[in-house]
């Protein structure tokens, strides 16, 4: 789960979700990628981060853009469960990923949930943390996360907590991704840090 | 070898090639202490059993032992390390003794003392396998103390060792741990009993042959053995591995 | 292998480990003319709770306290190495000992069991010579550095991260990362620490102390935590 490092986190808004991550790919303390992508949108509204081994993440996604080809949008919610079957499929030799989902459902009611590489679900009405700044990332939402808050709170939450998280994992960081999903537009920006 | 004598070690055995083997296991055990605090002072209770791996080997032991005037020892553990903390805590109250000062030391001393000795065994690694209760009452205070074989110590209102600790426990916070104050004799014999017929019914190391003991102003207290009521009707619907 | 002093050499080829993890969490953060040191007062082994009331905050002078988590009876018996020597300088100089020679000195006293540690993550803090906040954080065989805020224990990983955000200032623009917190903000946020910390971590919990050391002495206060 920390060979490559991640650091991926998700919150809820008010009518808006957001879901972030660090842009990092390493070989334990080798830096191999300052601009690898973590998270995928699955659809306008759901998008899907996945922390963990690199070549899972990678394998997994394929695997379920593939299943995903029945021409009309899939709520984030039976995403989520679908992703975790695909993991539990693998239940004796399992992808090491603990996936993230993050969206608004067809009434644009925020929808989060994260699990276990098993696919043990976590649907959470605050947030989701995962990857090997977990435990950082935790502490910092526990702290600076309130309820209903503006997409432009909500980016200014998620992003400190990101980049104060990933400042104390050496496995982590080398710049984050942030996206704010609301029910007209995702705002996508990307966050500078520090490079060590 | 290399000069060291068994003298020097008394509690490893010389093993053939020289080398020196320490406890690594207990060996005759015996299991939970329970101790409370009350209003009048502080109580405690263990069986008499002395256990030889799953055999009931000794019946007859006590496991609450009373220092000077105004404290109580209870031991879980090892029964041979047990003795020989006994010995030297002997070995203390006779050299406080022979000052002739008429000072006996208190619950406190005698707990400081104790925590030293499990503390200065675990930095040899040759551990004294168990985990005591100090129990007393000084100037009108009463005092519970815990020890183990890693010298870890601390104080609570109620506290209980081995098995006890995850039985009886959480039937002694309920009912004691915040009213201590004001719980009567009475009503700290019931929680104590109680807890031992939990402890007997649930832990295979446990034995319905069991003693207590108090510390009050008028000193120490303990009983002569005795048994709790018990009833097993329950166990004749029991199929299996029960639910 | 334990070699003693007189190059004789003793087996010990069992698997009893001499250390536990008892828990909790310690924080410390400096002020201008002030330092707040906060722990809670749980301690626990593998899941079960021991006690909830055993402070790991001590006085070793006026002016200074020290925060310890790890291994409690090690963090114990540190703890009375150190009033004990700084008791003697007492005597011996009849003066109390400065916070940068009694931290050099807790270097001292954790290296000289370099290899058989005290397993504690020990944070010295209060008031320097000059009457300003300091906070000296070690390792566990004395590896020292003097900071303006630390935080070590079991909820250390979610603390930390926060501290560096709200005292430190990191990853802000436009603010004055110099600039040291006033006692109630200090204060505030140790409380907040420690309220977020304990809804994740087991280990930390059942009440929280806050020491504060400046000019007018050393203030106590407590407060409850969860008790789950």
């Amino acid at each position: 789960m920390s060979y490559n490092g991640t650091a991926i986190v998700a919150m809820t808004g008010k009518n808006c979700v957001a879901i972030a991550a660090d842009k990092r790919l390493g070989q334990q303390f080798l830096t191999v990628d300052m601009d690898f992508q973590k998270i995928f949108p699955i659809t306008k509204k759901t998008y899907v981060g996945l922390p963990g081994l690199a070549t899972d993440v990678q394998t997994l996604y394929k695997s379920n853009m593939y299943r995903l080809n029945e021409q009309r949008d899939i709520e984030p919610k039976a995403f989520a469960h679908m992703v975790s079957s695909t993991l539990y499929e693998k239940r004796f030799g399992p992808y090491y990923i603990e996936p993230i989902v993050a969206g608004l459902d067809k009434n644009n009611n925020p929808y989060i949930c994260g699990m276990d590489l098993l696919g043990c679900m976590d649907v959470a009405h605050d947030f989701i943390v995962a990857g090997s700044a977990d435990e950082n990332l935790k502490g910092m939402c526990e702290n600076l996360w309130e309820a209903d808050l503006e997409p432009e709170d909500l980016f200014e939450t998620i992003s400190q907590a990101l980049l104060n998280a990933v400042d104390r994992d050496a496995l982590s960081g080398w710049g984050g991704v942030v996206h704010i999903i609301t029910p007209n537009e995702v705002i996508t920006r990307h966050l500078k840090a520090r490079m060590d | 070898m290399n000069g060291i004598s068994s003298f020097e070690h008394p509690n490893s055995t010389v093993t053939a090639d020289g080398t020196y083997k320490h406890t690594t296991s207990p060996i005759v055990t015996g299991t939970s202490v329970l101790a409370l605090k009350y209003k009048d002072g502080v109580m405690l209770t263990a069986d008499c059993l002395a256990s030889y791996g799953s055999l009931a080997r000794f019946r007859n032991v006590e496991r609450l032992h009373p220092v000077g005037k105004n404290t109580i020892i209870g031991a879980s553990g090892d029964m041979s390390d047990f003795q020989h903390v006994q010995n030297q805590l002997n070995g203390l109250m006779l050299s406080e003794h022979v000052t002739d000062d008429d000072q006996v030391l208190g619950t406190k001393s005698i707990y400081k003392y104790l925590s030293n000795i499990m503390y200065n065994r675990r930095s040899k690694v040759n551990p004294l396998w168990n985990k005591f209760i100090v129990a007393g009452l000084e100037d009108g205070e009463s005092f519970l103390g815990f020890v183990d074989l890693y010298g870890t110590t601390y104080k609570s209102p109620v506290m209980a060792t081995g098995f006890g600790a995850h039985i009886a426990l959480p039937i002694l916070r309920k009912y004691a741990e915040a009213r201590c104050d004001t719980l009567t004799e009475e009503e700290a014999i019931e929680i104590l009993d109680n807890c031992m017929r939990v402890l007997y019914y649930r832990d295979a190391r446990s034995f319905n042959k069991i003693q207590r003991a108090k510390v009050t102003a008028s000193g120490i207290e303990i009983t002569a053995p005795y048994s709790l009521e018990t009833n097993w009707d329950f166990a004749e619907s029991i199929i299996g591995y029960g639910a | 292998m334990l070699q003693h002093k007189d190059g004789s050499v003793q087996n010990h080829q069992h698997g009893w480990e001499p250390y536990v993890d008892n828990g909790g969490t310690s924080l410390a953060i400096a002020g201008e003319d002030f330092c707040v040191i906060a722990s809670d007062t749980r301690q626990s082994e593998g899941y079960s709770i021991n006690t909830r009331f055993d402070p790991k905050i001590h006085k070793i002078t006026d002016k200074i306290m020290l925060a310890t988590t790890g291994y409690s009876a090690d963090a114990k018996r540190l703890t009375e190495v150190i009033k004990m020597q700084t008791e003697r300088y007492f005597y011996k100089h009849e003066k109390n000992m400065e916070s940068h020679a009694a931290a050099q000195m807790l270097s001292v006293i954790l290296y000289q069991k370099r290899f058989f540690p005290y397993y504690v993550f020990p944070i010295l803090a209060g008031i320097d010579n000059e009457g300003k906040g300091c906070v000296y954080s070690y390792d566990p065989v004395g590896n020292m550095e003097r900071v303006t805020f630390q935080v070590y224990g079991s909820a250390s990983g979610m603390i930390q991260p926060f501290l560096d955000s709200q005292v430190g200032f990191k990853n802000q623009q436009n603010v004055d990362k110099t600039r040291l917190l006033t006692k109630e903000e200090a204060i505030s946020i140790a409380v907040d620490s420690f309220t977020a910390a304990t809804e994740r971590d087991i280990y930390t919990g059942d009440y929280l102390e806050i020491y504060i050391v400046d000019a007018n002495g050393i203030h106590r206060e407590q407060k409850p935590l969860k008790f789950d």
